[in-house]
């Protein structure tokens, strides 16, 4: 596809959409006052301007979202992370364009660019190679895409393209620890989007912390898995969570999945005077579940973002290939070990701890997470077995980035085998 | 693990779920019967869910967060029907553009709520005396909350007013041949006006117990595509409001599987197909009920077809 074409294609869209919801917009208006944004399910530009002085220097970042911004998830943690970035720099200008296609990315960098953008964020996989194609014909802008292998870095794309990525399989091993400590059935449920390496690394880590807790209290654990097979699927959610808890007799549900449903299963049954808990996933959920809330992984995209946008600010782009995990992005490395809210600046952080979670436990984790910190624990270190009890990384190694990267198999203790 | 619990797990899951599908359908079947085709289900179930979240919000009464869902049902398919009935444009453009409204208006209106991540506590269920103990039915059907109760009802109530009442029986006519129901002297264009107007306040009303009962926070894409299927449903039951009481928790049923199988470890069906199942369903359903002789026989003879009045 011309770029021509895909931009027409994408005017001719946005300006479809925006008509379509003219409409909507303004019986909002009437309906709740001003104030409101217009927005559509299909396309939208919206403009956030931060105030600068005459002359002074400026950059334009704009953001490229797959999803709307309402959105219970991934683009909603982007979103906070940019306004993160426009609260810590004064001279930067934000734009963005939501809800795109993925093979529609190239028109909204265009648009992007049209717009004065000096450095472009795409924040899904399949942006990646439109956003390739367009660092090579843009060199005077800069872009950063999340969640791919492609940057200069690489070496497999443009140096004015880099990639970056917040890893959670940390903070799930960190969860595995709390969920192996307050289990009373032994059994826990995973309700898990995609079988792609990221998420059974997730699950691998959840269930090597939970084995770590389990054996301290002398219980065994059994996990089993529910495959949704998307990243939005509530009512999927809801049927697999339930049927976790009904079925399996599972009494912790960690899960990879867009919205809070899962947690809301957990706390209508803790209503209920059942002991069931979850987790937060990418921000604080914990006002979802106010008894059943475990702990959970958070994300802050705002640092990651804070970095990139200042790199263009002082004219010292490197083009890198970003991994954060735990003490990444952070700007003092010791905290208070007796402080159980582990909460700091860095990209990946732990969500409130619950009370319920015995004090020798939350020591544990704080120690694990002070020690991950200083990459002196690593949750894949052997003697690691597989679900058929044969060795997968060696007594006395760790994981490297390679195995973490292309992990297919699951760990002794996990029950459903990987769909095939 | 026995087979007991496994199927009342089920049977949970489909009564919740086909409810939704189930209000949805009967407000469906009502517009249908007069005559008017509404696709615009998914927005105005969307627009209903966002609507009876603010009230219950606002409010904490659950009563008036349906009323609220209701309202803003009605109000959308007042626009359908305005444009239907009176303007007589296509009917099949309108329903659509009503979706793209609903769910874009949803979205705006919605979009502060979805940031600040507000919450609601979803309403509790009330046991019914005696017919909860019944073993898989009673924890099922029996065990839910008052607007899945209002659902049951909605299908006896529909079906009495369709086929015991002059207002049912004018109704239907006007779907059948509007001109003879004209020169009987039933007023044809107030009958559609209604029959559209409080279908899609039912439609709203799924729309409530969608978020109130099940998911207690908005965000986009809430509805998920099930205003889609409520309009298969209408077929699948033949405009008929008992029938779409089976119909509904048969969609539901089969939207238990996966999660059931993938609990019982049984894996020799992969999880794209149950995904996938109840649009080929729908699919499967819309080819077989469509052939002609069987259109002929349910379809309100003049569904889709604005009526002008013959001088």
């Amino acid at each position: 596809m011309s770029v021509s074409t895909s931009r027409r294609g994408f005017i001719r869209d946005a300006a479809f959409a925006l008509g379509g919801v003219a409409i909507g917009a303004g019986l909002g208006y009437m309906a709740a006052g001003a104030g409101q944004k217009p927005a559509t399910v299909t396309q939208t530009i919206t403009q956030t301007t931060t105030k600068t002085e005459v002359g002074e220097k400026k950059v334009v970042a704009g953001f490229v979202y797959v999803g709307p911004v309402s959105d219970y998830g991934w683009t909603h943690a982007h979103d906070v992370g940019r306004e993160y970035a426009k609260s810590k720099c004064p001279w930067l200008e934000t734009k963005i364009v939501e809800s795109v296609e993925e093979a529609k990315v190239q028109g909204a960098i265009e648009t992007l660019i049209g717009q004065g953008a000096n450095i472009v964020f795409t924040t899904s996989f399949g942006f990646m190679e439109g956003t390739a194609e367009e660092a090579q014909k843009h060199p005077d802008v800069y872009f950063a895409h999340c969640s791919g292998y492609k940057s200069g870095a690489a070496g497999n794309a443009t140096q004015n393209m880099s990639a970056y990525f917040a890893e959670f399989y940390q903070l799930y091993y960190l969860n595995g620890l709390a969920a192996g400590a307050v289990t009373e059935t032994g059994v826990l449920g995973y309700v898990a989007a995609v079988p792609i390496p990221e998420v059974i690394r997730h699950i691998n880590a959840f269930v090597l912390g939970a084995k770590e807790t389990a054996k301290a209290r002398g219980k065994n654990i059994k996990v089993y898995v529910q495959w949704l097979n998307a990243w939005f699927d509530p009512e999927g959610a809801k049927k697999a969570a339930t049927s976790l808890v009904e079925n399996n007799n599972a009494d912790v549900l960690a899960f990879t999945e867009d919205t809070p449903t899962v947690l809301q299963v957990a706390e209508s049954y803790q209503k209920k005077g059942k002991k069931v808990w979850s987790f937060s996933h990418y921000s604080d959920m914990s006002k979802e579940g106010p008894n059943a809330h475990l702990t959970g992984q958070i994300v802050n995209w705002g640092p990651i973002y804070v970095d990139f946008v200042s790199q263009v600010y002082a004219r010292s782009w490197r083009s890198v290939d970003i991994w954060a995990r735990i003490g990444d992005y952070m700007p003092y490395k010791w905290a208070n070990l007796s402080n159980p809210k582990i909460e700091s600046d860095g990209a990946v952080y732990l969500a409130p701890l619950n009370p319920v979670v015995p004090s020798e436990v939350r020591s544990l984790i704080a120690l694990r997470w002070e020690q991950m910190k200083e990459l002196l624990f690593e949750p894949f270190t052997g003697p690691i077995k597989d679900m058929d009890g044969k060795i997968r990384i060696k007594e006395g190694e760790r994981a490297t980035h390679d195995v973490l990267w292309n992990m297919d198999w699951h760990v002794e203790g996990v029950e459903t085998p990987l769909p095939k | 693990m026995d087979p007991i619990t496994i199927l009342t797990t089920m049977f949970i899951l489909m009564v919740q779920e086909g409810s939704i599908l189930l209000l949805a359908t009967l407000g469906e079947i009502l517009t249908e019967r007069s005559g008017i085709l509404n696709l615009g289900v998914e927005g105005m179930m969307c627009f209903g869910a966002l609507s009876s979240f603010i009230a219950y919000y606002v409010t904490g009464n659950w009563v008036i967060a349906v009323l609220a869902a209701a309202l803003a049902g009605a109000s959308l398919s007042f626009i359908h029907a305005f444009v239907s009935i009176t303007l007589k444009a296509n009917q099949t453009v309108s329903g659509l553009a009503i979706t793209i409204l609903g769910l874009g208006l949803s979205s705006s209106l919605g979009r502060p709520l979805a940031i600040s991540r507000v919450r609601i506590e979803p309403i509790e269920s009330i046991k019914v005396p005696i017919l909860s103990d019944i073993p898989i039915i009673g924890p099922s059907f029996f065990n839910q909350n008052p607007i899945v109760y209002l659902s049951y009802f909605m299908v006896i109530l529909l079906w009495f007013i369709l086929y015991k009442t002059s207002f049912g029986l004018n109704l239907r006519s006007v779907g059948e041949n509007p001109s003879m129901a004209d020169s009987l002297g039933i007023n044809v264009f107030l009958t559609r006006y209604v029959a559209t107007t409080l279908g899609g306040a039912l439609c709203g009303v799924s729309g409530a117990l969608l978020i109130l009962g099940y998911y207690p926070s908005w965000y986009d894409g809430i509805t998920a595509g099930r205003g889609w299927i409520a309009v298969a449903l209408v077929i699948f039951s033949s405009w008929n409001p008992l029938y779409a009481f089976f119909g509904a928790y048969f969609f539901g049923l089969v939207g238990t599987l996966n999660a059931t199988f993938q609990s019982i470890g049984f894996r020799i069906i992969p999880t794209d197909f149950f995904r996938t199942l109840p649009y080929l369903l729908t699919i499967f359903v819309l080819v077989i009920f469509s052939s002609t002789r069987f259109r002929r026989r349910k379809m309100p003879a003049s569904l889709g077809k604005p009526y002008t009045r013959e001088l």
